[in-house]
């Protein structure tokens, strides 16, 4: 060949790279758009094999995703360490790797010498500056590949890269909010003696961690819970379950809230640390005419009683959940008298980055009154969100002990 | 709309160290303060001292950067000092005075014996 011909070749070959467009990448499932990778990346080298590992951010390991010619690869569910191995320096190092020679030394899965692979190529696929994954392209005959074969595969793995990671961010919201819908409680507890209502918005960009929760014990006590983890998207949405659940675990153990969060502090500090949350639990008598709070990290409710203008309500603040080991959990007990209603929520309704928090709490507060829990979320939608975008998620719940005559 | 970059000032005292903190902490930037923040906490440093007297936001990704770089502090034995005027009220609110003292001024903070 030419050095003429092989320019020519060369430019062919970007050509047909960039004639697939990033509209075209985007109308493609997540499956599609791998098969398209892979089928790119083996025709551009004319070589054997193709595959995609992408990059677990949980366990750190490179997963095997998808592969055309090595089908094993993915069917046995190969992970790769990133730093180890022929992929797992590509990641580590973002830089691509050519190899003339495979075999135990060089390639840490044993699939890819097995199955009679000569030379290999990799590169990372990097997507918004950091890598998600490796693609790599393999040769069942003796070969050495070149620095132009290395710059087709990274122009190749560059587009998808973007294409890739979107698709992946899609569906890791798509999985957030319908976690989310699945953890908020489907009907509240409501009785003669008090009702609930509550709202939730997520916010602009991606779905936070914001939850609300409300249960009765076997005792007849109801639970109330609100809660924000720090974080967004479906990794704060795990947590935020998690923390649902084990809430709920810890509550049927003990009638004390402050032994509960205690008990879900530790849990948390032990199983996910570096997750920070706050978190506002309050257990009321099955009369309703008493309720005890704990709050770690968490705004305390605004108290509304009939006939008086409402108030932030004197609750002892606590340490967020997560931040350090054995905080004391103070436990703050209010008489209700009948009509008396409780809001709590999360700092998304009152958090303004143009003006103080107290006056947003100011606001929350002249919004609130005494009045049908439903009725009083409305009213407090209307005055603090309004026609506003909400930027961070806004949870809301409202409790209203029963006025004398529904008793 | 999300926090800008900052540039973070760092301002060394013996083995005190101040590191200034932006108007503004959100998702933006909460992993550019969390960085400042502990690659500040040098072996030779006893007090890092986190300047929020010019910060009037602060959002729950903030508070996550200051706690982590408690966590840190805890292990390294440096001593964590908080300067905070306007976002006082969200530091209050989450507890973490118990855990890191905050003062009303720079002077007040340095002037603490360690």
């Amino acid at each position: 060949m030419t050095v003429d011909a092989s320019r020519a070749e060369l430019e062919e070959r970007l050509r047909d790279i960039q004639s697939i467009t990033d509209a075209d990448l985007s109308r493609l499932g997540p499956q599609d758009l791998l098969s398209e990778l892979l089928e790119r990346g083996r025709d551009i080298l004319q070589a054997d094999t193709a595959a995609v590992l992408l990059l677990d951010y949980s366990s750190g390991q490179l997963v095997a995703t998808a592969a055309a010619g090595l089908e094993e690869e993915v069917r046995q569910g190969v992970r790769i360490p990133l730093g180890r191995g022929f992929a797992g320096r590509i990641a580590a190092e973002q830089k691509p790797v050519i190899l003339d020679h495979v075999d135990h030394t060089t390639v840490l899965n044993p699939i890819l010498w097995a199955k009679g692979i000569r030379a290999l190529v990799g590169v990372p696929l990097i997507a918004g500056g950091r890598v998600i994954g490796v693609l790599h392209v393999g040769s069942l005959t003796p070969r050495e590949f070149t620095s132009d074969d290395v710059e087709l595969l990274q122009l190749a793995a560059g587009r998808a890269a973007t294409a890739v990671q979107s698709l992946i961010m899609r569906e890791d919201r798509i999985a957030a909010a319908a976690l989310q819908r699945s953890l908020l409680p489907f009907a509240l507890p409501a009785s003669d003696a008090g009702q609930l209502a509550a709202r939730y918005v997520p916010g602009e960009g991606a779905v936070g961690g914001d939850w609300y929760d409300g249960f009765t014990l076997p005792s007849g006590q109801l639970c109330v819970v609100i809660g924000d983890v720090t974080g967004s998207g479906l990794p704060a949405a795990v947590i935020m379950g998690r923390m649902r659940s084990a809430l709920r675990a810890y509550a049927l153990e003990s009638a004390d809230p402050g032994e509960v969060l205690a008990k879900l502090d530790a849990k948390m500090q032990h199983f996910e640390p570096g997750a920070v949350a706050t978190v506002a639990y309050a257990v009321f008598d099955p009369g309703m005419d008493r309720v005890r709070i704990c709050l770690a990290g968490h705004y305390p409710p605004v108290v509304a009683v009939p006939g008086r203008p409402a108030e932030l309500a004197d609750v002892a603040l606590g340490l967020l959940i997560g931040a350090a080991p054995g905080a004391q959990r103070p436990v703050t007990t209010l008489e209700l008298a009948p009509g008396t209603l409780l809001c709590f929520y999360t700092d998304g309704l009152i958090e303004r980055r143009d003006q103080a928090i107290d006056d947003g709490l100011a606001r929350l507060c002249q919004a609130v009154s005494a009045q049908p829990p439903d009725a009083a979320c409305a009213a407090v939608m209307a005055a603090l969100v309004g026609r506003q975008p909400a930027r961070d998620d806004i949870a809301l719940l409202i409790v209203r002990r029963s006025p004398q005559e529904a008793a | 709309m999300n926090a800008e970059t900052h540039d973070f000032k760092l301002q060394r005292a013996g083995p005190q160290v101040v590191v200034a903190m932006p108007a503004e902490i959100d998702i933006g930037n909460a992993d550019q303060v969390r960085r400042a923040l502990l690659s500040a906490m040098e072996p030779q440093v006893t007090v890092l001292i986190v300047d929020m007297s010019r910060t009037t936001f602060c959002d729950s990704a903030g508070v996550q950067a200051v706690i982590a770089a408690y966590r840190q502090a805890a292990t390294t034995g440096t001593q964590l000092r908080l300067v905070a005027t306007e976002v006082l009220r969200i530091f209050t609110v989450i507890g973490t005075d118990q855990l890191i003292p905050v003062y009303p001024t720079m002077e007040a903070a340095q002037a603490e014996m360690s």
